[in-house]
């Protein structure tokens, strides 16, 4: 069962990888920007033409476009990510350094928006139409209408600049020699709580929801009826039942929160992914753009299948009957 | 119990939002006569000062009225948000049109598409695709046209699906009528209200993703005013204290985007009263 | 002994301004070991009876009067706290309707047993002797709901209603989806915990399962009781004109459909909500009629 999930996310897995490189290949040859004036940079003003020429023919950027392509998929399939052009250093390098960051920023993210969104959306749910399910609601769809990055700003203002409990950006303090997890942590605060905050109200109203929508499943007022304790038919029945698609959208909603991070990475300085995409395509850096983009979809993708082997174990009734 | 008439209750959300959009469309529209101000004229003897009488906003690092200048970049903001939405509900409503109304090989490949562009992150593509056509008031709106059709295509897609299994259209061929009548007198109508909800509800989705790519200096040119730039250049002045320059435009943008959201609710509820009315209970 | 007793219980569902009455002015009294058959045509309101007794019902519900388990607890002003603490699963049960929809689709049978079990601090290792009392295999406790036949579905909610052994129990539609040797199985198992002492409500649209264990028989129509008597009388010498049209439609009677449709829940009749479709009707009809058997014109002088 678990090998026909995987391998039926594998048959999606490939085709979207191989067509998202190709039309962003393809993308990119369309731009309007040449790759060896992009490399020498400001030199390109006073570096002779014949040079240029030199750059040209070396990359082969005058060959076939499929022709480039293929070697460019070959180059990526066989782990060579080629040079960035706006950092001047090989693209794998660049993502080496900062994807750990990048996945720490979201992967606490997620855990924290999971955690209060379950706890917070059942309680809501369970009173439903009481203060705290007004609060969240209302609360829910006025930040889900503010940007994030306003939202980090204001974050900035008030705790960082205003109340001085938080440092206002960067991973580290300036004067520390290494990278110590409780600096880190510090560091990390306000960016997760603000990220969290902008991506929970999705998850908190459908939790909310679901689980006041399961409160009224007739199995849900059957074991009311069977006088078991409140909290489990809260936590064990109906938010037990409600979680199954709420497994499958998590994965959904993973592109949404990838988005997120970048913003909240430029405003609070931090050294991962998102800042350095931002960077690369100011410097219509193709390779390190498009070598970010892919990993974060394939991540995406791999993301969709733990999900999906999650609520494989989750539900007998596709754990069995497939 | 089919003959229970559904009587609404008054809305005060519904109502404000109607009064603040109305009022802010109007604004926005006559700003060039209501304050016909050059709104990006630099007057350095009135530097940051905070929200007064003669400046409700405030004024950036550079003199500007805040204010001022919010109301024009949330034109530019509304304009690029509602063209953008358009120009994705013409590319999803053609995808989506195409696959279910041919159906079979051609949908599956056409829905298999979108699933894929669905699990990418929408961001980071817009970043790419206005990266390689070179940032400005173009690629943004190719960068949102690009990235937001992939919901049409699924509601023209399956409004169309049923449709074709509903009596009516089956009526209406034997009827003799022709694919293009059947296409425009009787499929047309049913879907065009589920279209034009799902463009309305794109705008605020349309004008966070402008927002987005001008806070990261990837949108609208940085001279115009527009509500991303504005907020990136609050950024700087956030640090001598001027926090007024980036709360007024955000604080505009989240009243307006709000508005919409809040009024394009109460649209799908009239359409579809069922959803909410079981969940209030 | 009274088990309960229900005092004119009202409910009524408010929807976007319609109100939809589905109980009107209810008064039962079931004593102790007595097995009470509900019956009436599906969507009069008879579900809804149970739920309310045990404070299941949404909360757009108006909920009226009054219901005595017991000599004192008043189940329909004691709270959620108390219900839940006290009343549900332990002073009154619950078979509930639909077992396809009533068991958790994620939990074997075995499971949902041993947790009822535990929480009434009973043994949750009798789970085996509790199912095969209401006749369901020990290996089909270890199936998920979806890998049950409607049957085996029905049965088991009927062994988790048991489990708690509550001394009223209320038995809503357990025979549906059974066949005929599972539905006097499961009759007989309700008579048997009635002659035991105990006592049952059963809720039913099928009249040949209220003749077969019924002490006493309430027809319901259109949210009232038409007529509550002994189960010989109302199938011997039927009272109220629903009552002999319900038993006319029988198939084993004259098979005669009765004529019209019955009234909408939303827009009640101000008097004998059968009166349009009753061949007795007179004028007096307009007024609401009150007793064991609620007809200003009866078939036979109520006793």
């Amino acid at each position: 069962m678990i090998w026909r999930v995987v391998r039926r996310r594998l048959a999606v897995a490939v085709p979207v990888l191989a067509a998202t490189s190709a039309g962003m290949f393809a993308l990119g040859a369309a731009s309007p920007v040449d790759p060896a004036e992009q490399y020498a940079g400001a030199a390109a003003f006073t570096t002779s033409p014949e040079v240029l020429a030199q750059i040209r023919a070396n990359w082969g950027v005058d060959d076939p476009l499929p022709v480039q392509y293929a070697r460019w998929a070959g180059n990526l399939l066989r782990g060579d990510l080629g040079w960035s052009t706006s950092r001047h250093e090989p693209v794998a390098d660049v993502i080496a350094a900062r994807a750990g960051w990048t996945l720490l920023l979201i992967g606490v993210t997620l855990a924290v928006v999971l955690a209060v969104s379950l706890l917070a959306g059942t309680l809501a749910a369970y009173r439903r139409g009481g203060l705290l399910d007004r609060g969240l609601r209302a609360g829910a769809y006025a930040v889900e209408s503010m940007p994030v990055f306003w939202l980090a700003l204001a974050a900035i203002a008030v705790f960082a600049l205003g109340l001085g409990w938080f440092p206002a950006g960067g991973l580290t303090t300036v004067t520390a020699t290494g990278v110590s997890a409780g600096d880190v942590a510090h560091h990390l605060v306000l960016p997760v709580t603000v990220l969290a905050i902008s991506q929970a109200p999705w998850f908190l109203l459908f939790v909310r929801d679901s689980v006041a929508q399961s409160l009224r499943d007739d199995h849900v007022l059957a074991a009311r009826a069977r006088g078991l304790p409140g909290r489990v038919v809260l936590f064990g029945h109906a938010l037990r039942t409600a979680l199954l698609p709420f497994l499958t959208l998590i994965g959904t909603h993973l592109p949404e929160l990838v988005g997120g991070s970048v913003l909240v990475e430029t405003v609070f300085s931090l050294p991962g992914l998102g800042a350095v995409s931002v960077q690369a395509a100011l410097g219509s850096d193709f390779p390190l753009l498009a070598a970010i983009t892919l990993i974060t979809t394939a991540v995406v993708l791999a993301a969709n299948l733990a999900t999906d082997l999650a609520y494989t174990a989750a539900d007998p009734r596709v754990r069995i009957d497939g | 119990m089919a003959d229970l008439t559904v009587l609404r209750r008054p809305r005060p959300a519904a109502t404000t939002a109607a009064i603040l959009l109305t009022a802010t469309i109007l604004v926005v529209l006559t700003a060039p006569w209501l304050c016909p101000l050059d709104q990006s004229a630099v007057a350095l003897d009135r530097v940051a000062v905070p929200p007064s009488l003669p400046h409700p906003g405030g004024t950036d690092d550079l003199g500007r009225d805040v204010l001022h200048r919010a109301v024009y970049g949330l034109r530019v903001s509304l304009l690029v948000g509602v063209v953008a939405a358009l120009a994705a509900t013409v590319l999803g409503g053609l995808v989506g049109g195409i696959a279910g109304l041919l159906g079979g090989v051609t949908d599956r490949i056409l829905m298999r598409l979108v699933d894929t562009l669905a699990a990418l992150p929408h961001l980071l593509l817009g970043i790419f695709i206005v990266a390689m056509l070179r940032p400005g008031l173009g690629a943004v709106i190719v960068s949102i046209g690009l990235t937001h059709w992939l919901s049409t295509a699924r509601i023209v897609r399956s409004e169309l699906l049923t449709l074709r299994t509903r009596p009516f259209i089956d009526a209406a061929i034997c009827g003799g009528a022709t694919r293009t009548r059947v296409l425009t007198r009787h499929l047309l109508p049913h879907v065009l209200p589920k279209i034009a909800l799902a463009t309305t509800l794109m705008i605020p989705h349309a004008v966070w993703h402008e927002t987005s790519l001008s806070f990261l200096g990837l949108g609208l040119p940085p001279h115009l005013a527009s509500i991303g730039n504005m907020i990136n250049d609050g950024q700087r002045s956030l640090l001598t204290g001027a926090w007024w320059a980036s709360l007024v435009p955000g604080l505009l943008i989240v009243a307006v985007t709000l508005a919409i959201a809040v009024l394009a609710a109460r649209w799908r509820d009239h359409l579809d009263p069922r959803v909410r009315a079981e969940l209030d209970l | 002994m009274t088990a309960l007793r229900i005092e004119g219980l009202g409910v009524r569902f408010r929807l976007h301004g319609a109100a939809v009455q589905a109980l009107s002015d209810i008064n039962l009294q079931v004593r102790r070991g007595e097995l009470l058959a509900v019956v009436g045509e599906s969507g009069c309101g008879k579900s809804v009876l149970a739920h309310a007794l045990l404070g299941l019902l949404p909360r757009n519900a108006q909920v009226t009067g009054h219901a005595y388990l017991g000599e004192d607890l008043d189940l329909l002003h004691c709270g959620e706290q108390r219900l839940a603490r006290e009343v549900r699963g332990r002073r009154l049960g619950l078979i509930p309707q639909s077992p396809a929809t009533a068991l958790n689709p994620v939990r074997t049978g075995r499971r949902l047993l041993a947790e009822t079990l535990r929480a009434h601090g009973r043994d949750p290792g009798l789970a085996a002797e509790v199912a095969a009392d209401a006749g369901l295999d020990d290996a089909d406790l270890d199936r998920y709901p979806f890998q049950l036949s409607g049957g085996m579905a029905q049965r088991l909610t009927t062994a988790l209603a048991l489990a708690t052994d509550p001394p009223l129990l209320i038995a809503d539609e357990p025979t549906t989806g059974l066949d005929r040797p599972l539905v006097d199985h499961t009759l007989d198992l309700l008579r048997r915990r009635c002659d035991a002492g105990g006592t049952v409500l059963l809720i039913t649209h099928d009249l040949a399962a209220a003749q077969r264990v019924a002490d006493t028989v309430a027809v319901m129509y259109a949210s009232r009781i038409a007529e509550h008597r002994p189960a010989r009388d109302v199938f011997g010498a039927p009272a109220h004109p629903y009552t002999a049209a319900l038993l006319d439609a029988l198939p084993n009677w004259a098979f005669t459909p009765i004529p019209g449709h019955p009234p909408m829940l939303t827009a009640l009749p101000p008097g004998c909500a059968f009166a349009p479709r009753c061949p007795r009707r007179t004028d007096a009809c307009g007024v609401q009629p009150g007793g064991p058997v609620a007809c200003h014109h009866p078939l036979v002088a109520a006793a």
